[in-house]
């Protein structure tokens, strides 16, 4: 597959903190690659690192095959960028804003109208036309911050945390977009720290912590770096520590806990864990309300592999 | 892309009702104010002539020193009736005239109410008398020659007419008054408020400033053309605030500029660009909040003003004369001073003095934002 972006060993301080720390990955054409990490893990300042936003010590940052730079108009001509906060004119209404922010990119007046049009379909806001940004509600408003970054059509777009702090619907919208946009030929760059929208969306993830890459992969790769296999949790009450102790003898388990009523196994590997469970559970005549089994999520892998939750 | 960024820029700011206010109403407002409350001030201040009475007793005609004072001074500072007591005190009962004077043992004023032509009127009767009493002291310590005695008298009537009318001529003549120099500051005023435009303007583009300068930052636009047509829309946003104060001060407050308005209207496109260039440097400088920004720029316009005059002609004055270095960096001194310059002088090196200030102005004030202006890559933002 083409390479749409190259990083090599890309660096980055800031008052002697390594916001970036000798980053290198590579984005093909046509996916959808996520950067997943907590707040202040590095996603949006790498993000910026890569648009010449921000300076960088070392390291070097290919787009297009060419070397990116402030003035590197004919990369910059083929990327949108979807801040995650909210960049858009108060004085100007839904469509004066996304034909300024597409007229910065294309000329010509009618193509650029077809664009807007197209863009407003894009995020449902067919309605709010003429309305300006105080008008809108905060989901709204972050559909508005999309279109005005991706009128233009670019073939690469960076997606900064766009839904942060919307509502269902509108979250579900601009999920929708997104998939269109890649489905319309759009490589896409998406960073979130909400690893649900990782699992629906992403080809590719790459999780960032302190800066640095602590795991690259698809969804099913990252998976299996968790050293656990299934999750089995109870709602259960009055359970002593001798049963706890007991459990932990099982074949398979993992680790066992007990907080607030509910009990969570964890288990390496096996099948049928839920069967035998359910069973022994019976057989001691201990009484549950819920009994159910997951799959690790990534923020299992991300707490295996850093000691916390991606939220913290 | 020139065009597109100007016309939007146009349209943002000619709709942001913050910056209106500060650049349209206020100054409008504020002139009105000043109108107000300098109107009756003005109105009492222009002496064309006042209206006095002499009664033609017998003492007076004697009085050969009073009657040649009055005579010189009639038509000139007083217009005087002259007639009997009756009906000088009809023509004051009447307010026909300020006020009259009666030579008995001494000469006496007699008026009816305080005011400035009463106090003059006074204040020259008794200049008179006080002269009168020195020259007859001198007279008979040491006869003078009727030549040297005459001399005397002129001299001290010249001196009643230049201690009174000095200013009152130059009123008359040019129609210039010290309110005038609250309009000249007004207009100063309104011309440093431009930093306002200036500092959005630079705020909405520059990617450390603001979320929509990131937004610009990274299309395939030149900053330099960006920054650019953003200015030039703020500096025609500007003109027309300007432009709009100027019409209203003639046309509604009656306010003249004066004849060569040629002149006048290039001292403010080069002051409203002074304003204008002060404020994108305050915008690129300082790594603050919009907000505390406009706080600086209306702070340092407010000082400014007041230090060229705006709430008081005498604090120009002292500047002038204990601190004039203080006007050589203020642009609302250079502003007022131009427009000074305009109406008392002949020759125009003063104005042209004060045009050159404000350009250096302006270029000292775009040099030190240069730098931010040109800076492409941040260390955060």
């Amino acid at each position: 597959m083409k390479k749409i972006i190259e990083v090599k060993n890309l660096t980055k301080e800031y008052k002697g903190l390594k916001a970036v720390n000798d980053l290198s990955f590579e984005v093909y054409s046509g996916e959808i690659l996520g950067l997943l990490g907590p707040n202040g893990s590095g996603k949006s300042t790498t993000i910026n690192c890569l648009l010449s936003l921000l300076k960088f010590q070392t390291g070097s940052i290919q787009i297009f095959g060419m070397n990116m730079s402030p003035t590197a108009y004919e990369i910059k001509k083929q990327i949108g960028v979807v801040f995650q906060e909210v960049a858009v004119f108060q004085e100007l209404t839904v469509v004066q804003n996304i034909d300024y922010f597409c007229g910065l990119y294309v000329r010509d007046e009618k193509i650029r109208s077809k664009y807007v049009e197209e863009a407003i379909q894009l995020v449902g806001l067919d309605d709010f036309k003429k309305f300006y940004p105080k008008q809108l509600s905060g989901g709204l408003l972050r559909r508005l911050n999309i279109a005005c970054g991706i009128a233009h059509k670019p073939k690469l777009i960076f997606l900064d945390e766009p839904t942060v702090a919307v509502d269902p619907q509108s979250r579900n919208h601009i999920l929708d977009g997104i998939k269109q946009l890649r489905k319309e030929g759009a490589t896409i760059i998406y960073t979130t720290h909400y690893m649900e929208e990782v699992e629906i969306l992403c080809d590719r993830v790459i999780i960032l912590d302190k800066g640095k890459i602590i795991a690259s992969g698809t969804i099913e790769e990252l998976k299996q770096l968790a050293k656990i296999e299934e999750k089995v949790s109870v709602e259960i009450e009055q359970l002593g520590a001798e049963k706890l102790e007991e459990m932990k003898g099982f074949k398979n388990v993992d680790d066992v806990k007990y907080v607030d009523g509910i009990l969570v196994i964890t288990y390496q590997k096996g099948k049928n864990n839920l069967i035998h469970f359910i069973d022994y559970l019976k057989k001691e005549n201990l009484q549950y309300n819920k009994i159910y089994s997951e799959r690790p999520t990534l923020n299992d892998v991300f707490l295996e592999l850093t000691g916390k939750e991606l939220r913290d | 892309m020139f065009l597109h960024n100007f016309k939007c820029a146009l349209k943002t700011l000619f709709k942001n009702k913050v910056l209106l206010f500060w650049t349209f109403a206020f100054p409008i407002i504020l002139g009105t104010l000043f109108h107000m409350a300098f109107r009756d001030i003005e109105n009492n201040e222009i002496l064309d002539m006042i209206d006095i009475a002499i009664v033609e007793n017998e003492e007076w005609k004697k009085n050969q020193i009073l009657n040649q004072v009055f005579d010189e001074l009639e038509g000139d500072l007083f217009s005087i009736t002259y007639g009997s007591e009756e009906k000088a005190k009809s023509l004051l009962a009447d307010q026909k005239i300020s006020g009259y004077l009666i030579l008995s043992d001494t000469l006496k004023v007699v008026v009816k109410e305080n005011g400035i032509d009463q106090t003059v009127l006074k204040y020259v009767t008794e200049e008179i008398l006080e002269t009168e009493e020195i020259m007859k002291h001198i007279a008979l310590e040491n006869p003078m020659e009727e030549e040297s005695f005459y001399q005397n008298l002129y001299f001290m009537i010249g001196r009643i007419q230049s201690e009174n009318k000095v200013e009152l001529v130059d009123i008359s003549n040019q129609n210039l008054s010290y309110t005038m120099i609250e309009f000249y500051t007004l207009i100063a005023m309104t011309c440093l408020y431009g930093g306002m435009l200036g500092l959005y303007v630079i705020n909405q583009n520059l990617a450390n400033q603001s979320h929509n300068g990131k937004r610009i930052a990274i299309s395939p636009t030149p900053k330099g053309k960006v920054i650019f047509s953003s200015a030039l829309a703020g500096y025609i946003v500007q003109l027309v605030g300007i432009a709009l104060l100027f019409l209203y001060t003639i046309f509604v407050l009656h306010v003249d500029y004066g004849n060569d308005i040629l002149k006048v209207v290039f001292l403010t496109l080069i002051g409203c660009f002074a304003g204008l260039s002060m404020g994108i440097m305050i915008a690129t400088l300082f790594k603050t909040s919009e907000n505390t920004k406009t706080g600086i720029i209306v702070a340092v316009t407010m000082l400014c003003c007041f230090l060229s005059g705006m709430m008081g002609v005498t604090m120009k004055y002292i500047i002038d004369k204990n601190i004039p270095f203080l006007n050589l960096i203020n642009p609302a001194s250079m502003i007022t001073d131009g427009f000074y310059a305009l109406y008392y002088y002949d020759t125009f090196d003063r104005y042209y003095f004060d045009l050159v200030s404000l350009l250096l102005f302006s270029g000292l004030m775009i040099l030190l934002s240069i730098r931010s202006l040109r800076r492409q890559k941040y260390d955060s933002i």
